[in-house]
């Protein structure tokens, strides 16, 4: 039971209400305000408008029935308004007639804009969103712009928040987004999702921001653990809203199921020295199986559309480790397999060596070291330290080792700093000591 | 025969710089001293480097990025089309041109000069491009493509003009036959050779209008050139801003 006082109370849980239908509505009204008045300014300012009226005025008169359509229609009248005063020539005021449906309001009627809706009403406004990732992720625009955009647009992250993330001043972030969307205005990008015949590219598009932006959340090598951490629930977000736009393309899922995959292993992968715990030495039963039944499930639907793509392999992949209830369990044998058909689509070196160690864990060290020889041979990834360090561990595995050693030292020589180093380190002292 | 008048400004410029060109009464002066003579055919100012998109094709994938053709230190900010009895003429136009106090005019001379073609007002709600086609240096094209080269983009035209997507388009002569204006304090300064010695040069420009960015990438992809170069779409200003 809680002590606190009911005022308190009541504000508190508004603030979380607001909190939870900001994530679920952002995207959305500021979609389909680009969608109607073509300003991207606009559209966010206008949002945000919203939201601060709703802090304001949902704890003294309660929770409207639908929060969402009373948010998108504060916004929506706030936009009209906004036009109305600006200097607005003919072909905005022509979106202004677009932009409110039969019987909307202008400002005046503002004060009573939960009436107009009845429960049952939708906020009647499409769902732009697949629009505005799309225009977001659009290949004229540099991977970074993408980036940024997608977080603020779609997200709901305040540029300070993008630029804490990304580790540069906020100017300079400010500055990125500016021309960002000087860009999308400028060079004509239309807002729009691509037509079928580029849609395949455009969708790998779409998925390379969001994994990146993961990736960027995941990757321990910088930033505060918060602001990491949530970049990747945005991610996941993110796909998610994509999955259940384009439920046809199970990609998408396989990124999503990928995605959850990973995460549901955070809690297990840094020890309390902040140092990375490599998969076989993680406490399992830190995992949140949660997570990894609901991942597994999205696979398995996307499976069922038998299109596999390299998302959906990685996630199999992925899968594979999460479902293993002791390292010693782990499916190698289909692992490599899965791999081997992700190198058929990728041609990835990377994909490559990756693929060695599943076959050395599947088919003894031997074999695997064969593998990654020949493609030392083949003259790619020669500045990657994970070849060494990948030719090391199956040397140590063989007992070789002072050709382990070696190969350990060449991996050092190119790791700079950190827990990758110090981990190098501590295997160079076990073969040697 | 035609010349194009390549004007181009420091890259820093881009942003502030427009204003100054735009409300000069001396660009004004300069396009009524042109245009009714008929000596200045077509022309536009461009939306800065930052704006501009470039296309390859390369293994059959297509490569978009965001960005001119080569990061120099001065940027394409506009274009003209002149009709002159040689480049003498022409590089007398251009030194008169108000867009020196910003940057330079590279003069070159369209090979093959097309007809004369005044571009007619932009249908609404399209968008107007400049595609510039650029080589390297070391370009070089095999027999085979090389026959297949004139064909082919004698095909593209023909394809872009009959949809309305291509308004007007030459193939350039190359960078040595270019002349560069430049103003020095009071002094004109005219060198033999383009403005900026990079590997890629400008060796042709297509006038294009589209619905939108993703019309014209996929016009340019289509370009035979795509193959070998590099495809830079920069947009028109606007007129009402111009």
């Amino acid at each position: 039971m809680s002590t606190q006082p009911p005022a308190t109370n009541a504000r508190e849980s508004t603030q979380h209400v607001v909190a939870t239908v900001f994530r679920e509505e952002w995207g959305r009204i500021v979609a389909a305000l680009i969608h109607r008045t073509g300003d991207w300014d606009l559209a966010e300012e206008c949002a945000q408008d919203a939201f601060t009226q709703a802090l304001a005025r949902w704890p003294s008169d309660g929770l409207p029935p639908r929060p969402g359509a009373w948010l998108m229609t504060v916004a929506r009248n706030r936009a009209i308004d906004r036009l109305r005063h600006g200097n607005v020539r003919a072909a905005k005021l022509r979106q202004i007639a677009a932009l409110a449906p039969a019987g909307a309001t202008g400002p005046d009627e503002e004060a009573g804009v939960t009436d107009q809706l009845s429960p049952s009403e939708d906020s009647g406004v499409p769902d732009e969103r697949l629009r505005l990732i799309f225009t977001c992720c659009h290949p004229a625009m540099a991977m970074e712009a993408r980036v940024a955009l997608t977080l603020r647009t779609l997200a709901g992250l305040t540029t300070a928040e993008i630029a804490r993330a990304f580790l540069v001043p906020e100017t300079t972030m400010a500055k990125r987004l500016v021309r960002a969307k000087q860009k999308i205005a400028h060079a004509g990008i239309p807002y729009r999702v691509p037509p079928a015949s580029a849609l395949p590219q455009r969708t790998s598009g779409v998925l390379a921001v969001l994994y990146l932006l993961f990736n960027e959340g995941y990757s321990a090598s910088a930033g505060t653990e918060l602001v990491r951490k949530s970049l990747c629930d945005d991610a996941v977000m993110l796909a998610g809203v994509l999955a259940e736009l384009m439920p046809e393309e199970p990609e998408v899922k396989g990124l999503l199921a990928l995605m959850m995959f990973h995460r549901s292993r955070q809690a297990a992968r840094v020890d309390q020295q902040g140092d990375l715990v490599t998969l076989d030495a993680q406490d399992r039963a830190q995992w949140d199986q949660a997570a990894i039944e609901h991942a597994k499930q999205i696979l398995d639907d996307a499976w069922a559309k038998n299109k596999p793509g390299p998302y959906q392999l990685q996630a199999a992949i992925a899968g594979c480790h999460a479902l293993a209830p002791q390292a010693e369990m782990t499916d190698w044998p289909r692992i490599a397999k899965l791999y081997d058909q992700l190198l058929d689509m990728t041609g990835s070196p990377v994909v490559e060596l990756n693929r060695a160690v599943a076959v050395a864990m599947a088919d003894g060290p031997a074999v695997g070291l064969a593998l990654v020889n020949e493609l030392e041979a083949s003259g790619a990834l020669q500045q990657y330290y994970l070849l060494a360090a990948t030719r090391a561990d199956l040397l140590r595995r063989l007992g070789r080792r002072a050709e382990a050693a070696s190969a350990y030292r060449e991996a050092l020589a190119l790791v700079a700093t950190g827990p990758e180093q110090r981990f190098l380190a501590a295997r160079l002292a076990e073969v040697t000591g | 025969m035609q010349y194009m008048l390549i004007h181009v400004q420091p890259t820093d410029l881009d942003h502030e710089m427009g204003q100054t060109w735009q409300h000069d009464t001396s660009l004004t002066a300069w396009l009524e001293e042109t245009i009714p003579s008929r000596v200045n055919l077509q022309g536009s100012r461009l939306r800065p480097s930052s704006d501009a998109t470039t296309v390859r094709s390369r293994k059959g994938e297509l490569l978009v990025t965001d960005g001119p053709f080569a990061e120099t230190k001065e940027q394409l900010a506009g274009y003209d089309v002149l009709e002159c009895a040689d480049i003498d003429e022409a590089v007398r136009w251009a030194s008169k041109h108000p867009s020196l106090q910003m940057g330079a005019i590279e003069v070159r001379p369209l090979l093959d000069s097309p007809p004369p073609m005044p571009l007619p007002v932009p249908k609404e709600g399209r968008m107007r491009y400049v595609l510039l086609v650029c080589l390297g240096e070391d370009f070089q094209m095999g027999p085979q493509d090389q026959a297949e080269m004139g064909p082919a983009t004698d095909a593209w035209v023909h394809e872009m003009d009959g949809r309305g997507a291509r308004l007007f388009g030459s193939q350039l002569e190359g960078p040595d036959r270019a002349r560069t204006v430049r103003r020095r304090g009071t002094d004109l300064l005219v060198t033999d050779g383009p403005f900026a010695e990079t590997k890629e040069q400008i060796a042709g420009f297509d006038v294009l209008e589209c619905a939108d960015l993703d019309e014209a990438l996929e016009v340019a992809a289509k370009h035979p050139m795509a193959k070998f170069g590099m495809l830079e779409l920069r947009p028109f200003w606007p007129p009402e801003e111009q």
